[in-house]
């Protein structure tokens, strides 16, 4: 029985491992791109997590630090099979991006002094640009709720950029002026309705 | 070399736990950090980021693992990669078991509510940043691209043109098509053996 118990259990973990593997080999693009395949995946063919719920948990895993994919395959796999569940989630979500990763890096430093590559990357410093710029936009397009969250962007852009202050208090100051902005509105609002 | 380790360990430990917005967020954080603690140059930061942005999975997990591998080979790997993970994940499972309610709140949204556009300003300012370190913008004397059609006034620096052309292209394609990053990168390295 105990034995059953076990191998039944090392089935479920090995699922798990399989499954997010499958999900890391086509999630070209990182995370909003995956999300939908997570969901088919995760909530229709395995119906580990319900339908309903996958929406609170891309919002949860996207708000939390961390890639939202590895965040979703975290909490899936604990949901799934507690901790355990949790870390075959993780490893088969990143080992064939790592594994990719490791092998391109493998092949670009035999190639590095060549004048060729110094040229091509000359091309590719700017399509990096571009790839920073769309996922700010992408970021900002859930992020900047209305004007108010226009000026704290600006003025964080200016704190990093001009003032030069480092990253982490900026981040925490943000959340201290939407908390400190929230109230006051409620404030406000609760003012005017009496 | 386990000094290395644990450094690289913990300093990608620290930013996974600030990394809200994901991948591009720790690309600026890692900018930042390579400004004090120079453990590579930001070229290869940036060569890095490239490579990180062509293969499948998280930006951000591919970076600290090609960042790990480039300074202390696969042991570099494995402790850039448990750093930039357990944090993050230790987190989520909380989450996942205590605070599913609590994010609900109208406190938890409103901090988020204020953090979420700060995160787009950081990776804004890490965008322009690259441009002016490589040249494409505002460039300093000495960082000028030599064989690119420089645009100035009054003896300031304001943008290369090429380098313009190729942001655009590659953010419209991102932006308009279901074209695969991986696809728009090659192409950029295409066009820089072409036109530089």
């Amino acid at each position: 029985m105990e034995v059953k118990m076990q191998t039944k259990r090392l089935k479920l973990l090995a699922d798990i491992f399989f499954t997010f593997f499958k999900l890391g080999c086509v999630s070209f693009g990182g995370g909003f791109a995956m999300l939908s395949l997570i969901q088919r995946e995760v909530a229709e063919t395995k119906k580990w997590v319900h339908k309903d719920k996958m929406a609170g948990i891309f919002a949860v895993a996207g708000s939390l630090p961390g890639a939202i994919a590895l965040n979703t395959s975290v909490f899936v796999g604990y949901s799934v099979a507690g901790i355990p569940g949790s870390i075959a989630a993780i490893a088969g979500n990143l080992a064939p991006s790592i594994a990719v990763v490791l092998s391109l890096m493998a092949f670009y430093s035999r190639v590095s002094s060549s004048p060729l590559a110094a040229s091509a990357f000359k091309g590719i410093y700017p399509a990096v640009v571009g790839l920073i710029l769309y996922a700010a936009c992408k970021i900002g397009k859930t992020a900047l709720k209305d004007v108010t969250c226009v000026v704290i962007m600006l003025l964080a852009f200016i704190c990093v950029a001009v003032a030069n202050l480092p990253f982490v208090p900026v981040i925490l100051a943000g959340g201290a002026a939407g908390f400190a902005i929230s109230r006051i509105r409620s404030l406000y609002l609760s003012k005017k309705g009496r | 070399m386990l000094s290395t380790l644990l450094k690289l360990f913990l300093m990608f430990a620290k930013l996974s736990l600030f990394s809200f917005g994901g991948g591009y967020v720790v690309i600026s954080m890692l900018m930042k950090e390579l400004e004090t603690d120079k453990v590579i140059k930001l070229s290869e930061l940036i060569e890095i980021i490239a490579i990180a942005g062509m293969s499948p999975g998280p930006v951000a997990v591919n970076s600290a693992v090609g960042l790990g591998y480039k300074i202390a080979g696969l042991p570099g790997v494995l402790s850039c990669f448990l750093g930039i993970a357990i944090p993050c994940s230790i987190v989520v499972i909380l989450v996942a078991k205590f605070f599913f309610k609590m994010y609900e709140k109208p406190a938890t949204q409103a901090f988020l509510y204020g953090l979420m556009p700060v995160t787009v300003g950081i990776i804004l300012y890490s965008a322009a940043n690259i441009a002016i370190k490589n040249g494409i913008l505002l460039a300093q004397p000495g960082g000028i691209i030599a064989d690119g059609i420089n645009l100035a006034i009054k003896g300031v620096h304001l943008f290369e043109v090429k380098s313009i052309i190729i942001i655009v292209v590659s953010f419209l394609l991102l932006a308009k098509t279901r074209v695969h990053p991986v696809f728009i990168i090659l192409g950029a390295g295409i066009a820089g053996l072409l036109v530089f």
